[in-house]
């Protein structure tokens, strides 16, 4: 036999080898048991291949995998080990290229120092937090955040960082701004229309009343239809204004009791000294009171007699009627004008929308009136409606519920 | 025959300012303007008005807040204050700010002189 006690200490040592790599082996499955390993890292023709398990954390790893953000793990030694796609897209690297690389290497010269500073910060105070520029494609520099957070995972540790594109955000900031100015806009239009519309009413109604003093009622009459005149412009104005609050989710509310005939005479009353048509109220309910914004909704009594009386001819009927089903107060106002096609009845209460016909641009007005009545109801949580046959009339009408205090006062 | 009742107003626009004057004016109210919020806050310390009109939006000193003063002034506190704006949210500022009432711009004379009648009735 040949030197058999070299056979025995090459056995001995090829043994220990063996057991060191089980040893090591078993490690990896215990690690992957504990679901501390994600991913291995094969080495393949000089080509890091990254290989991921399935584990429990899936649903995780997808929602980081598809996140807007660049997410990037790092080893002790700067490595990267997990990296998302929008990290790869971020530094414009196929990503098998990114993983096993040195995180740094991403990084521009210029920028570099910084973040090897940041990276020691993390390692020693947990986080830290910066801004780099990264070149980009088409040499269009992204300015991009750093976050980097040192992880413990069953006692080891690593560094997550989350890379912000931060030209998404400036632009959503920039965007919000704009919407901002345009609010402010709409603020200051406002104001700025009304406030001469004010100061013409006011003079035209102070010289309306100059004029009746001295019997001068030509004059005063003349006066009378100017200032109607302002009130169309001033209903114009505020419609626009309405149509962006409501765009916006902004148009205010005041809710409060309020007696509904009292608001109905009021409306009948202004209403019929402007329209041509006569104006009939049917079947009023007595003492009836309403839990809702008195204003709005005299908005939309107004707007169903305004389209009445633009849509039929001088001299017929416009009939307003209330009646109280089943814990709501229903209004109609029904006219015996040019009516509404089939076919256009769904459209009505759109933004923009109007009647077309033949006669369509002898009809004024802006498309918004029952567009806003139907979202004043729908806030009081009302139904909006009409009926209507097309050369016959049409009738509009909503239902809003009675205040439950009103109906036991009117139960009692 | 009563001493005419006294009316402040203030608003930073000369032309509503007149014609807001002139029409308490046709019901003989005495009216005493200003263009300035912090002046009619000064005013009404001295010459105690019977009711107080206001614009909210004014170029300095803002009516809200004059509001706010003067309703926690012991002399000036029961004196009834209308807000009057072109501000679409009118009703809630009023109603925030503790004024006794609000008019919208643009405003109807006789909806101005009923509503200053009423609170005077009130007061």
């Amino acid at each position: 036999m040949t030197a058999p006690a070299e056979s025995y200490n090459e056995l001995v040592s090829r043994v220990n080898d063996l057991t060191a790599k089980l040893q090591e082996s078993n490690e990896i499955i215990d690690s992957i048991r504990r679901g501390e390993v994600d991913a291995f890292i094969v080495q393949n023709n000089g080509k890091n291949e990254i290989y991921t398990l399935r584990s429990a954390d899936k649903a995780y790893r997808l929602f980081i995998e598809k996140m807007n953000q660049g997410a990037v793990t790092l080893g002790a030694n700067g490595v990267v080990v997990y990296a998302n796609s929008s990290f790869a897209a971020l530094v414009d690297t196929p990503l098998e290229q990114v993983i096993g690389r040195l995180f740094v290497d991403f990084i521009p010269d210029a920028e570099r120092q910084q973040v090897i500073e940041l990276i020691e910060t993390a390692w020693q105070h947990l986080e830290s937090r910066g801004e780099i520029i990264l070149p980009g494609k088409d040499n269009g520099a992204i300015p991009v955040s750093l976050y980097l957070n040192q992880l413990e995972i069953d006692g080891g540790t690593a560094l997550s960082i989350i890379a912000s594109d931060l030209s998404l955000q400036k632009e959503a900031q920039e965007q919000k701004k704009e919407m901002e100015k345009k609010d402010e806009f709409i603020t200051i239009a406002s104001h700025e229309l009304k406030t001469p519309v004010t100061s013409i009413k006011g003079y035209i109604q102070l010289l309306q009343f100059g004029f009746q003093q001295e019997g001068n009622n030509h004059a005063a009459e003349l006066l009378g239809r100017v200032d109607s005149q302002i009130n169309k412009l001033t209903g114009l104005i505020s419609e626009l204004l309405d149509t962006r609050k409501i765009e916006n989710g902004q148009l205010p509310f005041h809710f409060e009791q309020f007696d509904f005939n009292g608001l109905l005479d009021e409306i009948v009353e202004e209403t019929g000294r402007v329209i041509a048509q006569r104006l009939i109220l049917e079947d009023r309910i007595p003492g009836i009171s309403l839990f809702g914004d008195r204003n709005k909704i005299g908005q939309v009594i107004t707007n169903f007699i305004d389209n009445a009386g633009k849509y039929s001819r001088p001299a017929t009927d416009i009939i307003i009627r209330t009646s109280l089903n089943n814990g709501f107060l229903a209004l109609s106002v029904k006219d015996f004008g040019i009516g509404i096609p089939k076919e256009q009845q769904a459209k009505i209460f759109e933004r923009f929308f109007r009647v077309s016909g033949k006669k369509e641009n002898t009809y004024s007005g802006l498309g918004l009136g029952l567009y806003i009545s139907a979202e004043i109801v729908r806030r009081h949580e009302g139904r909006i409606g009409v009926e209507s046959e097309e050369g016959k009339g049409s009738e509009f009408y909503f239902e809003l519920p009675v205040a439950p205090v009103q109906n036991q006062q009117n139960s009692a | 025959m009563h001493d005419p009742k006294k009316i402040f107003v203030a608003d930073d626009d000369t032309d509503i300012l007149n014609i807001i004057r002139m029409i308490l004016q046709t019901r003989g109210y005495s009216v005493v303007t200003s263009k300035n919020a912090d002046e009619l806050f000064s005013y009404a310390q001295c010459d105690l008005p019977e009711l107080i009109l206001i614009d909210i939006w004014m170029a300095g000193a803002d009516g809200r807040d004059i509001c706010s003063r003067l309703k926690k002034e012991r002399l000036t506190s029961k004196i009834p204050i209308i807000f009057i704006s072109a501000n679409s949210h009118i009703a809630t500022i009023a109603k925030d700010y503790l004024a006794d009432g609000f008019i919208a711009k643009p405003f109807e004379m006789n909806f101005l002189l009923q509503t200053v009648k009423e609170h005077l009735c009130a007061s």
